[in-house]
């Protein structure tokens, strides 16, 4: 089953409520995927733990073998 | 649930070595491009590291950085005893400065070079350490 971007993008937004998310397919073979995110959430976090927010967001994806490598680049939203 | 006694030993070994990385083969020889980077960038950065191949355990690997770090996948790298990062960290940290900070050494002026052809003076890392 190929990763759906759309649902993998409002995955992450319903998990962080005011975050915007872009997920983008690295090597056009769907399982490799990357996901930009700007949210509030990751205010005062290290980075692994903004990166941890993301990655429980799809969790199920990860878990179920939709995905099997998501890079993560994070950034405060203002 | 991971196996008590490995995730004993991960425990004493990240206690034990101030920078260490969990990689996908060794430093000389690394499996995987995301473990070739960070191993890359700790180089450019000059600082003293132990180096774990994951390869030969991975999956009992993978359940104890799970348990501990909340963390599947490899490369890892702990500073201090803590989780830093992966890949993409590790070279967002590396590339903003934060990286040298984190590690108490200075940032080096060149960005890391691609596998050198000749690698000057003896390697950095010390020799990759065993698991059982």
């Amino acid at each position: 089953m190929a990763a759906d971007l759309a649902e993998l993008k409002a995955m992450i937004e319903a998990a962080l409520p005011d975050a915007e998310a872009e997920v983008s397919d690295e090597t056009g073979t769907g399982d490799h995927l990357l996901a930009v995110v700007r949210a509030p959430q990751f205010d005062g976090l290290s980075r692994i733990d903004q990166h941890r927010l993301v990655k429980a967001a799809v969790k199920e994806r990860f878990d179920d073998g939709t995905i099997h490598a998501l890079s993560v680049k994070t950034e405060v939203a203002g | 649930m991971a196996d008590p006694q490995l995730k004993e030993k991960v425990e004493e070994l990240i206690a034990a070595n101030p920078v260490l990385l969990f990689m996908k083969g060794t430093p000389d020889a690394p499996r995987c491009g995301f473990s070739m980077r960070v191993v890359q960038v700790l180089e450019a950065i000059n600082v003293d590291y132990g180096a774990i191949d994951v390869l030969p355990a991975l999956q009992p690997l993978r359940e104890v950085t799970t348990e501990i770090a909340d963390w599947q996948t490899f490369p890892q790298l702990y500073v201090n005893g803590e989780l830093l990062g992966g890949c993409d960290i590790v070279e967002e940290m590396f590339d903003s400065g934060e990286l040298a900070e984190a590690l108490g050494v200075e940032q080096p002026a060149e960005a890391p070079q691609p596998a050198p052809a000749a690698p000057s003076g003896p390697p950095q890392q010390s020799p990759p350490l065993q698991i059982e």
